[in-house]
């Protein structure tokens, strides 16, 4: 069996039927038959379709990165139902949020989508300064877009291991794990914290950047578009890859407006929908990137699309790095009610010591009113809902998550699709599952 | 979409349809009624459509301090005169309130007007009013967002408990689960929804629906208590502010 560049998996499936182990249904031996061949020789069960199987995939599935379970109806190796359940990762955090205070809620954010934790946190702090009109400095927002644009990386890193490691490339893993790592580094070295970071504040950051820490970025910045460059070669020309991802999970543009697909999902159908572009937030609209689209809306334009943003996110690390690394501005919107008050003087004074213990004790009460807050997250379109009721812990708190919305797009892909196909599929939506169920 | 290879004849879609801009006819899960209902839409459109010419449809007007110059609020008075309740702008976001029988209606009139073209669902939720007003209880909040134009707008509409929303998922097949979850966590009827079951939590799930504000934030079941030996008195504490 050959693969050639561009060919299709669909047609390795027609040469299996011209294989010498017989075509599907044709019985070659009397005595057994070969491992995977259909035996079904009686016409009216083929045409009962009692012959179809159903297939529990997960939730301890690898491939589902999480747990997720896929119930999958298959005609043969076809399939022809397909229907995601989700919600083995729960954990109400849209009620627990309801519960805390404004200024408690950031950690939970950090616990949906674990990969990409500071983007999480981004988008919270930005709904709550959006409620309570708070602005943060300049400087901690070109900070935010340098952690956000690397928290972006990480994400990808994570979705580019695992997904060719799903389709069968076990070193692309190992090698973004890698760079993955150094990311982390840095987050350690800005908040102590690799993964949960916890990393944004209401109203910029208290603490002081640390030194060493634009070193160690643009020790980033210069290795790793080599090192993308390696994971480019390993893959994009690859004949297997292209075969295992090419024209596989077709999404067309009109199915990604109606599935509310956002992010490379919808971007890889050729739909020019950026949130840093359409409504820029922080200071994406000083910043000088571009929005790669794909034309196909196959795997393959959204491994392509992915693979850019990171080069673009890479490129935003870059410009506003250079913009801050000479800025001596302050870094907390201190002058606010609603920004936690100075660190400096609580072990010393009593004032200072008072003030900051009762800031953090009752919280504050943000204006009357809703917003709804989006920012473009790794894996689409991150929005927060806040309604506030005046008091000090939101009234109603609402997560919407790109990867849940994303992944109702899953039957409609997997239809008609192989089997081995469903863990190309599902990587190809980026999901995390701690983001799927909240 | 034409890599030329099989793969390309498998957008089958048994959830709905493909709900797509203004060119599209083919919208509705049963296609009879939302067709007539859709062509109704648009012969009103196409009658009303000289004398709304007349009215700004530029992106000023949607955060015009007048918020009767909004174009969705435009539109829909000249289609659905008795749509729309309430117009409320907070952080230059703009909601409108609708009749919850109107609720579909109004929103296939935005995604359908080639000038408003609210074409994009980004978020359908709810919420408990239940201790903010009397009457009426839910609210459901749809997000809606225009590619074209880009802007936002927020469509609620409030229903009471046990009375239904028609879903919109003869709209955008987008809806279908965050209805889902909307039903799970609420109780919330969605009229014409295809599958309407719990999304997030276990079928057998028979403590009700938890993000209502009734709803104690540790359930109505008993805590477990693992450690039954305990010789040190368990300290009881208030951890969760409001209490629910």
């Amino acid at each position: 069996m050959a693969i050639s560049t561009g060919q299709s998996a669909r047609d390795d499936f027609r040469d299996i039927e011209q294989s010498p182990y017989g075509k599907p249904g044709e019985v070659i031996s009397d005595t057994a038959a070969p491992t995977g061949t259909l035996t079904v020789t009686d016409e009216s069960v083929l045409d009962s379709g009692e012959h179809q199987m159903t297939l529990n995939m997960g939730p301890q599935h690898p491939s589902t990165h999480g747990v997720m379970r896929v119930v999958l109806k298959l005609d043969g190796e076809v399939i022809t139902d397909c229907d995601p359940v989700i919600g083995y990762l729960h954990r109400g955090t849209e009620k627990l949020g309801e519960a805390h205070r404004y200024a408690q809620i950031t950690p939970w954010t950090d616990r949906t989508d674990y990969v990409a934790a500071p983007l999480n946190n981004l988008g919270y702090i930005l709904a709550v300064e959006k409620l309570c009109g708070v602005e943060a400095p300049e400087r901690a927002q070109y900070w935010r877009v340098i952690m956000a644009e690397l928290a972006r990386i990480a994400s990808h890193l994570v979705w580019l291991g695992t997904h060719a490691l799903d389709i069968g490339a076990l070193s692309m893993s190992l090698y973004c794990f890698r760079e993955r790592e150094m990311i982390l580094d840095i987050f350690e070295s800005f908040c102590g914290a690799r993964l949960t970071t916890n990393m944004m504040e209401i109203g910029g950051f208290s603490r002081p950047i640390p030194d060493g820490l634009v070193e160690q970025i643009r020790n980033f910045i210069r290795l790793f578009p080599g090192r993308q460059q390696e994971y480019s070669d390993l893959l994009t020309a690859n004949p297997i890859w292209m075969a295992r991802t090419k024209g596989v999970g077709i999404i067309s543009p009109e199915a990604a407006i109606s599935y509310s697909l956002t992010g490379a999902c919808l971007r890889g159908s050729g739909i020019n929908y950026d949130v840093r572009k359409a409504e820029p937030y922080l200071v994406y609209d000083r910043l000088d990137f571009e929005v790669p689209l794909g034309e196909h809306g196959d795997t393959f334009d959204r491994y392509l699309v992915r693979m850019e943003e990171m080069r673009q996110a890479l490129r935003l690390v870059e410009q506003a790095l250079d913009h801050v690394e000479a800025m001596d501005t302050p870094m907390m919107a201190y002058e606010s009610p609603y920004v936690i008050p100075p660190h400096k003087g609580t072990m010393t004074t009593a004032e200072d010591m008072q003030r900051h213990f009762i800031w953090t004790i009752k919280g504050f009460n943000p204006p009357v009113g809703e917003v709804w807050q989006t920012i473009e997250q790794s894996k689409g379109e991150l929005g927060y809902y806040i309604v506030s009721d005046g008091g000090p812990m939101p009234y109603r708190f609402r997560i919407r998550t790109p990867d849940f919305v994303n992944l109702q797009v899953l039957p409609h892909m997997a239809q008609g699709a192989l089997l081995a196909d469903v863990v190309a599929l599902i990587g190809t939506i980026d999901i995390v599952l701690g983001s799927v169920d909240r | 979409m034409s890599d030329g290879n099989a793969r390309e004849t498998h957008n089958l879609n048994q959830e709905g349809t493909v709900g797509t801009g203004p060119a599209d006819t083919s919208a509705g899960g049963s296609p009879a009624t939302n067709e007539d209902a859709r062509s109704t839409d648009a012969r009103q459109v196409e009658a009303l459509a000289p004398e709304l010419d007349l009215a700004d449809w530029s992106r000023e007007a949607y955060f015009a301090d007048d918020l009767e110059r909004h174009p969705a609020v435009v539109l829909l008075n000249a289609t659905l005169p008795d749509a729309i309740l309430d117009i409320i702008r907070f952080r230059n976001e703009t909601t409108i309130h609708v009749r919850p029988e109107l609720y579909r209606e109004v929103c296939r009139t935005l995604r359908d007007d080639p000038r408003v073209a609210m074409n994009f669902l980004t978020d359908l939720t709810a919420v408990d009013m239940l201790r903010l007003r009397t009457s009426p209880r839910f609210d459901v909040v749809a997000q809606l967002y225009s590619l074209p134009n880009r802007v936002r707008l927020r469509v609620k509409a409030g229903i009471d408990d046990g009375q239904a929303v028609p879903s919109l998922v003869p709209l955008w097949n987008g809806a279908n689960w965050m209805e889902r979850e909307a039903y799970d966590m609420f109780g919330i009827i969605f009229d014409g929804h295809p599958n309407l079951r719990r999304m997030l939590l276990s079928d057998d799930w028979d403590e009700g629906h938890p993000l209502r504000k009734d709803y104690p934030l540790r359930g109505w079941k008993e805590f477990p208590v693992y450690n039954t030996e305990r010789t040190v008195p368990r300290l009881r504490t208030r951890w969760t502010g409001r209490g629910v």
